[in-house]
């Protein structure tokens, strides 16, 4: 009962944002110089209200919600392709990505959007810039780095891991413990899909997989193996309709031969010796 | 073919939030606006209040009319109301106290104050649409658009997923 009150509600209050976005889009014609305030909130309210509410509702009945190599956004949109696994713990996971020279994202919250807006706009560096919600396997991210290019958080690597549940196999039946999305952040935009300022990023995500491979590959410890042709290399577009192309290889980083810090010493003998 | 896996998943997802007990969840922005807007309300209903008897400067008595949904006209005292002073003060009292009690119980995440909000936000949404479509009043800034602006707000932020998952945190699954 509840839970059907929670969705006929989450319908309803969708379709009174769309009434709100036409209200306030009337009032733009009718207040003059004032009516440039009121396009402004029309677009805030379509973009962060009514749009994402709309494709919510929507994905939910037309996206299917099982493993298709594809992340999710926050509103259900297909968002970055998955293009990267990891076999290893956690702890090891971020040694390696410190070794090379990857930044953990902040969590976002208020204070770091809002760092990322200004230290964009006046082109600050902000190496720890939080990175947007993804969602995999129903969670969002467990982990994500990245790095800045050029000093700016307009540009920049990056990559968002997830843990994956226990027992689950990929597709072909192959077990990895994580996998991972990483695209390479071009250039601030407008989201095609809800008009939402964001990071677009280059369509070519190929470039970026082959690029966080190849800061990490050659560390002790690491071994690579891919699997050709995981997906059918495709076109399509993410989250915020930006091209992406792939040839739908999945390297896999095998991570479990490299000493983590934490445990450095302590687990010696289960470590070494691998191949 | 191996023994069929005895426990797949839906691959379909429900509109609302599929629930995760989570107790430890932290209170998420939704959540935080939905009570706020509730308490802004009751903030301006004393705000509202205290022009009926008061005369404040007119633009402050026309914002006030306007997020308290009275839509005031500017000169309107305590008179016009024809009410004893200490009713409408009871009477104005009790409904911003009550506005206050739920938006406090919205913010520590009660899931019924969540559901009784978002009751009277959508009569008061149906009503005001019924309005303008069937009896053609007109909803501008000068009239009630911030009252239901206000009113879809809230209804926005306590229906969302998130604010339904920090409602419903302490829930057996």
């Amino acid at each position: 009962m509840g839970r059907l009150l929670d969705g006929f509600f989450f319908v309803f209050a969708g379709l009174a944002a769309v009434w709100l976005a036409y209200l306030s889009f009337t009032q733009t014609f009718t207040l003059g110089w004032a009516g440039i305030i009121m396009a402004i909130v029309f677009w805030g309210l379509l973009a962060y209200l009514v749009l994402p509410r709309l494709h919510r509702i929507l994905t939910a009945i037309y996206v299917p919600d099982y493993f298709m190599g594809r992340t999710r956004t926050s509103d259900g949109l297909l968002g970055d392709p998955v293009n990267l696994a990891f076999q290893g713990e956690r702890a090891q996971i971020e040694a390696v990505m410190a070794a090379a020279g990857w930044i953990p994202a902040d969590p976002v919250g208020l204070g770091s959007s809002w760092r990322i807006v200004t230290s964009t706009l006046r082109r600050r560096s902000y190496p720890t810039a939080p990175v947007s919600p993804l969602f995999l396997f129903g969670r969002m991210q467990d982990l994500a780095y990245q790095q800045e290019v050029a000093g700016s958080p307009a540009q920049r690597h990056h990559v968002r891991l997830w843990r994956c549940p226990d027992g689950w196999l990929l597709p072909g039946g192959r077990r990895v413990d994580w996998l991972a999305a990483g695209t390479f952040d071009r250039a601030v935009g407008l989201s095609l899909f809800t008009l939402q300022v964001t990071h677009r990023i280059d369509a070519d995500t190929d470039i970026e997989r082959d690029h966080i491979v190849a800061t990490v590959r050659d560390l002790p410890g690491v071994e690579v193996d891919v699997i050709r042709d995981f997906s059918t290399g495709y076109h399509a577009r993410n989250g915020g309709g930006d091209s992406i192309t792939t040839d739908g290889d999945l390297p896999i980083l095998d991570v479990r031969g490299v000493r983590a810090a934490a445990d450095a010493g302590a687990a010696d003998a289960g470590t070494e010796g691998r191949p | 073919m191996s023994e069929r896996h005895p426990r797949k998943r839906a691959a379909f997802e429900p509109v609302a939030a599929p629930v995760a007990r989570n107790p430890a969840m932290r209170r998420p922005a939704a959540t935080v606006a939905g009570g706020v807007l509730v308490l802004l309300r009751a903030a301006s209903g004393i705000l509202w209040g205290l022009t009926v008897v008061f005369p404040l400067p007119s633009w402050m008595q026309t914002v006030a009319g306007a997020a308290d949904g009275s839509g005031a006209d500017p000169t309107f005292t305590l008179s016009d109301l024809g009410l004893d002073g200490a009713v409408f003060f009871g009477i104005l009292g009790v409904i911003t106290l009550v506005q206050a009690v739920f938006g406090i119980l919205l913010l520590r995440g009660s899931n019924v104050a969540r559901v009784i909000v978002m009751l009277v936000s959508t009569l008061s949404i149906i009503t005001a649409f019924a309005g303008w479509w069937e009896l053609g009043q007109e909803i501008t800034v000068g009239t009630t658009l911030v009252t239901v602006s206000l009113d879809i707000l809230v209804l926005l932020a306590l229906s969302s997923r998130d604010a339904a998952a920090y409602a419903r945190r302490n829930e057996k699954v």
